[in-house]
């Protein structure tokens, strides 16, 4: 009897060890998310107040100055334009090439595997130099679209690869009953196997949306001040003398919350690519 | 033939489906192949941006790198440091993360919708996040660090731990994705293997060490490959909050070729880093090839 008391005693010592260490864990990932997020809500000697202020008067003081000093919209239409135009471009592009990988057998195929490995392994770095020096020689340099060419390398073989392991877990056989019925396996693709991947599908615009929001380099290379983004209007808003901490927290507010969101209220996707884009 | 046979072989044989990747070998030519081949090609030549002429100096430019670049040491070093550092502690962290959230099912989908949502968020914006919370003059880090008796001003000025501070951030932004493959790996172990350990009279720790612990090994070694390939490309975060500094401290390879191709506007020897890079990433990805296809074997 002794013994499964203390038996009990220790699971839930245990139990209270691991809730315990999750609530640190949680802290530690959520505490500077909510930093930045009350720092733009901060009037200016707020932000640099110490010891640091947890409990503050909140005020729209940050946001204010934000939008009248900056082009806060002019970056926010300008990454909207990016995101939208290169998630686009990489779904006319990787969607399809992950169906023709799931199902046709040609030679080059394990090259074409081997190019998709490339360019997650390759830093970006690489790619962007040369790229720069040919919009500039094609006068492309500073527009939107550079960076939509240059983001869509990344994410359409992303698509391309989770795709194929979307295509490839549906049966063939409803896709062979087509091609008797004399389907074209191209209408195939489009009227059979695409509809039945539709999970897939949001997996990888919710992904390529996400990367192509976030990136820097690419636009930190390929832009102009007139088609500056977010990320890069962050760091305009940091390279002053007297930085003002809750406009800079306000404009990285608005960076991240259109991604938090979709993050959060597309969890199910967004897990699932992770894990995918992790294993082949 | 069955009539199913017939229609695979057929099927197979359309050669019309090939048209569907046609776009993407194209365009990976156009804005892949191609950048990589003129980063080679490049790298032969003293190129500045802009400038109407180029010099050919053959392997000048790697000369020049390998012996009388020393922040070209320099930055392979902190890369070094920075990726290795990263990885161990994310894997650490991330698989006794995931050992605990194995057990708790009830709120596993509010707590990993939480514990997620570090890596969605602009990079960018993360490190101006960190830059202000280690900001020596009213950051909350340093502030702490002194409260508790450090005598460190800030640790992002400090060339001794300003690349250690970007390793947080690093792992705080990174460490959900290797707890998340760490979960699924966990919920895919057999349970009969614990079973029979039981019956055997293994206690907790006996059946994490001599069952859990080589069961995941695979699964590390990949997920410890994943996040170092992963590390190499980091950029925006340690250009946010250091820019490279103090001095080269955090100065990785990354941020070294933006340094010369862009700054300096000496495409050239830029290129000539970015091929090691490129190197680099290609043994990265050779191993990572290499460990996939012996799992495929093992399993």
């Amino acid at each position: 009897m002794k013994e499964h008391q203390a038996y009990t005693v220790r699971r839930i010592m245990s139990r209270v060890f691991w809730i315990f260490f999750i609530l640190i864990i949680l802290s530690f990932f959520l505490i500077p998310i909510y930093w930045v997020a009350s720092m733009a809500f901060k009037n200016f000697f707020d932000t640099f107040d110490l010891p640091p202020k947890w409990i503050f008067k909140p005020t729209l003081l940050g946001f204010k100055i934000a939008f009248n000093t900056r082009p806060i919209l002019r970056w926010t239409i300008n990454s909207l334009i990016i995101s939208v135009g290169g998630t686009i471009l990489s779904l006319a592009l990787g969607v399809p090439a992950g169906y023709c990988l799931a199902r046709a057998q040609f030679w080059g195929k394990r090259m074409m595997w081997n190019g998709i490995l490339l360019t997650r392994v390759i830093p970006p770095i690489v790619i962007v130099l040369p790229v720069r020096v040919f919009m500039q020689s094609i006068g492309l340099f500073g527009t939107q679209l550079a960076v939509i060419l240059y983001t869509a390398v990344f994410n359409a073989t992303f698509t391309a690869w989770i795709m194929s392991g979307f295509f490839e877990s549906i049966p063939v056989d409803i896709e062979d009953m087509a091609l008797i019925d004399g389907c074209s396996p191209i209408g195939a693709f489009w009227r059979i196997a695409l509809p039945l991947c539709k999970p897939g599908l949001v997996t990888v615009t919710l992904f390529s949306f996400i990367f192509t929001w976030n990136d820097f380099l690419g636009a930190l290379t390929l832009t102009s001040p007139e088609t500056a983004t977010l990320p890069i209007g962050i760091m305009s808003g940091a390279g002053q003398l007297a930085v003002q901490w809750n406009v800079l927290a306000a404009i990285c507010l608005i960076a991240i919350i259109p991604v938090m969101v979709l993050c959060i209220s597309l969890q199910r996707y967004y897990v699932s690519g992770l894990t995918l884009g992790a294993i082949k | 033939m069955t009539l199913r046979k017939l229609n695979r072989y057929f099927f197979k044989k359309k050669s019309s489906l090939l048209l569907l990747i046609v776009p993407l070998v194209v365009y990976l030519f156009v804005f892949f192949v191609y950048p990589l081949t003129y980063e080679v090609y490049i790298s032969f030549f003293n190129y500045s941006l802009g400038s109407p002429t180029k010099s050919f100096v053959g392997f000048g430019n790697y000369v020049y790198m390998f012996f009388k670049d020393v922040q070209f040491f320099v930055s392979v070093k902190n890369t070094f440091i920075f990726i290795t550092l990263a990885m161990l502690i994310e894997l650490v962290i991330g698989f006794t993360i995931a050992l605990a959230l194995n057990k708790e099912s009830k709120s596993m989908g509010l707590l990993r919708s939480l514990i997620i949502i570090p890596t969605s968020l602009t990079p960018m914006a993360v490190g101006m996040a960190w830059k202000t919370l280690y900001n020596p003059d009213m950051g909350a880090i340093p502030y702490y660090l002194n409260c508790l008796g450090g005598t460190n001003s800030a640790p992002t000025l400090n060339p001794s731990t300003a690349l250690f501070a970007l390793v947080i951030v690093e792992i705080w932004q990174w460490t959900p994705i290797v707890v998340l493959l760490m979960l699924a790996a966990l919920k895919s172990l057999p349970l009969e293997i614990y079973e029979a350990g039981r019956v055997d009279g293994a206690s907790i720790w006996q059946s994490f060490k001599y069952i859990t612990i080589p069961l995941m090994r695979p699964i590390i070694i990949l997920i410890a490959m994943l996040r170092v390939i992963d590390g190499m490309k980091t950029f925006d975060t340690i250009w946010a909050i250091t820019g490279g500094g103090p001095g080269t401290a955090t100065t990785v390879m990354n941020l070294r070729v933006y340094d010369v191709g862009i700054q300096q506007l000496r495409i050239g020897y830029a290129a000539a880093i970015s091929n090691v890079i490129s190197l680099i990433g290609l043994i990265l990805g050779g191993v990572l090839i290499y460990i996939l296809y012996s799992k495929k074997y093992e399993m």
